[in-house]
């Protein structure tokens, strides 16, 4: 008797699985789902590639060795320079609040230069730098991030990560100063 | 005739890869660099200045390189400059890894 209530109710299960299946298909190929980057993502969707995306970086991100000097002038007049040069047409710089990519992209480019707090996760500890090392060095699938590596050994990418430390807390007047590749004019002894 | 025009698409694309790849270099992206606004560090609060700070540390570095050479960067920083003829040594944008 009980072997023979198991054997119905599994059978249920499978064809609710199969018409499931066949109406996730159905759904896939009907062409209604919006794939513009203008029209966000119904909650579901969003939900689903966030946690997609979040646990997929975690497991990648979280053996990354993190060096110890990341908070050393040097890497941020490096970083510097490399973030204005590559990064902050998506990701703004002290006091500009958006250009055509912060506008038009979707998912939208976070704002690098204000706190991580406001685009929903906290800059505390070593997982914030492991993970955007890993970001910045393999991008992120069917966003704008760009993949960095070609072209950029780690340490550079460490630069960035080092900068990127600091860059919420600057003023416009001191991000020109660490970011520009210029000579300054003034004050050279040689 | 079709396969003439696909070999040269792969061979233009990838010509096109390569090159903007190489055009990451730091050093490529001198051209037309900005200089450091110097004149800005004056009206900033020097009372809020600590100079243990790395941010502090770097703005000196672009702004004051004539006065300061610390250990680290003066060692590989001189000679820098004499092989590339070029007072870059504190900012180093052209060092190699
Ligand atoms: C063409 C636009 C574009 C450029 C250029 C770009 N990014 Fe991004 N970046 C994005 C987008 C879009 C996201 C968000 C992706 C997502 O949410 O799935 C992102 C995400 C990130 C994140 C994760 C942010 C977070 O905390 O969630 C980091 C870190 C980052 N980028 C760093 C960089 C750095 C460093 C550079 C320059 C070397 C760079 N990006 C260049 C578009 C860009
Ligand atoms: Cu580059």
């Amino acid at each position: 008797m009980a072997v023979r209530n198991f054997l119905s109710c599994a059978k249920y299960l499978l064809v609710a699985a199969g018409i499931t299946g066949v109406g996730g298909l159905a759904f896939l190929y009907s062409g209604i789902y919006p794939m513009g980057a203008d029209v966000p993502h119904n909650a579901l969707t969003y939900w689903g590639l966030e946690t997609l995306r979040e646990r997929s970086i975690a497991q990648a991100a979280s053996d990354i060795k993190v060096p110890k000097d990341l908070d050393s002038a040097e890497r941020l007049l490096k970083g510097g320079a490399d973030y204005n040069d590559m990064c902050a047409g998506c990701h703004l710089q002290p006091d500009k609040t958006q250009t055509d990519f912060t506008l038009g992209l979707y998912p939208a480019p976070p704002n690098l230069s204000s706190n991580g707090s406001e685009h929903g996760h906290d800059d505390e500890g070593e997982y914030a730098q492991q993970r955007q090392f890993w970001i910045i060095k393999h991008g992120i699938k069917a966003s704008g991030m760009p993949a960095w590596a070609p072209g950029h050994d780690d340490e550079r990418i460490w630069n960035m990560v080092a900068f990127l430390k600091r860059l919420p807390g600057l003023s416009s007047e001191q991000y020109q100063i660490l970011t520009a590749r210029g000579e300054n004019s003034e004050g050279h002894g040689h | 005739m079709k396969i003439k025009i696909l070999t040269l698409a792969i061979a233009v694309s990838s010509l096109a890869f390569t090159l903007s790849a190489q055009a990451h270099a730091p050093s490529e992206h001198m051209k037309g660099a900005e200089k450091p606004d110097c004149a800005a560090m004056k009206n900033m609060d020097h009372s809020k200045m600590d100079m243990q700070d790395p941010v502090m540390q770097a703005m000196m570095k672009q702004c004051m390189q004539g006065m300061q050479h610390d250990e680290a960067s003066a060692s590989d920083g001189h000679e820098q400059s004499e092989r590339g003829g070029h007072h870059s040594d504190e900012k180093s944008a052209e060092h190699k890894h």
